[in-house]
């Protein structure tokens, strides 16, 4: 009932800013903000996430006219900003600007502990968070950005194959692919990462 | 079987946990005047085209081209003279014209 009333009223505010009530725009942006960044923080890194989220907002004024209305406004939002967040890296890819991290034995350790844990065992989540991050953060700039976004989607979000693909505009097979090829290599990661610690 | 490290559900939990954190860090609000100002210069949306709708647009574009071109034709055939002698048209129309007079006023003996 409450999703209907929020999915109403966004249909409304599309209508209204079609029938060129610009500043209509702003109710979305108000009302989608946390949605959006979100996403964003998400996949790209802290100091683009103003950029991205506004060029998101930009690219879905633009697209307006192309809302059909048959699905979830904030799903059709959410493609966008996907697709926005594949762009940053893709054009970050091109132009070189990738940081390079490197890690340390203190990263192979915590590797090593964390495999060795059981699942029910849960490790101190601000220590692991640190270390998490940094190897996540080290695989992934060792990633196309194509790569990279699948392996957000499916490994990390858990979105499964159909939704991400739908999210990138790309076809399941791709997804499916990739999503493969992807394991495949942050696996080689890891084992590197393993390994790394061993012959110190 | 050797198990997977990617696969090992700890680690699994550790990245999507630290991963998930990233979404939660606090963000200034100031961009939100940049997109509406933004926003504001791109300008009301026009909508989007459909079939019928960018055929009659292109009509419209075209017809002034075409009268244009109609009216010139017009005179260009208004003002050519046809040499009858030289043309194969003329030529034609002698070759018609012998039988059918003939027809017409009987004179076939």
């Amino acid at each position: 009932m409450q999703n209907d009333a929020v999915r109403s009223s966004d249909e409304e505010i599309v209508r209204q800013v079609l029938g060129g009530n610009v500043n209509a725009f702003e109710s979305v942006i108000l009302r989608h903000r946390v949605h959006v960044l979100t996403i964003v923080k998400k996949h790209v890194p802290e100091n683009a996430v103003e950029e991205t989220a506004q060029e998101a907002f930009v690219r879905a004024y633009q697209a307006l006219p192309t809302f059909k209305g048959t699905g979830a406004f904030s799903q059709w939002l959410s493609s966008i900003v996907v697709r926005t967040c594949y762009d940053y890296w893709r054009k970050a890819y091109r132009s070189q600007e990738i940081p390079i991290s490197a890690l340390t034995e203190r990263h192979s350790e915590w590797l090593e502990e964390v495999i060795a844990q059981m699942p029910e065992e849960a490790p101190d989540e601000r220590e692991s968070q640190m270390e998490a991050r940094e190897i996540l953060n080290w695989a992934l700039e060792k990633l196309s950005a194509g790569d990279r976004m699948v392996l957000e989607l499916v490994y990390l979000e858990g979105h499964s194959v159909q939704e991400a693909a739908k999210l990138l505009g790309w076809s399941k097979a791709n997804v499916k692919v990739r999503s493969f090829r992807v394991r495949m290599k942050l696996e080689k990661l890891l084992s590197k990462v393993k390994e790394q610690g061993r012959g110190r | 079987m050797r198990s997977r490290i990617s696969e090992n559900e700890s680690l699994k939990t550790a990245f999507r946990d630290a991963y998930s954190a990233k979404g939660r860090e606090e963000t200034r609000h100031e961009w939100q005047s940049q997109t509406m100002s933004r926003i504001r210069q791109i300008g009301p949306l026009k909508p989007v085209a459909g079939f019928w709708s960018a055929f009659e647009s292109m009509v419209w574009r075209l017809a002034p081209v075409s009268c244009l071109l109609v009216l010139v034709l017009a005179l260009f055939f208004v003002n050519m003279e046809l040499d009858v002698d030289s043309d194969y048209l003329g030529t034609m129309a002698a070759e018609m014209e012998k039988p059918s007079l003939v027809e017409f006023f009987d004179l076939e003996g």
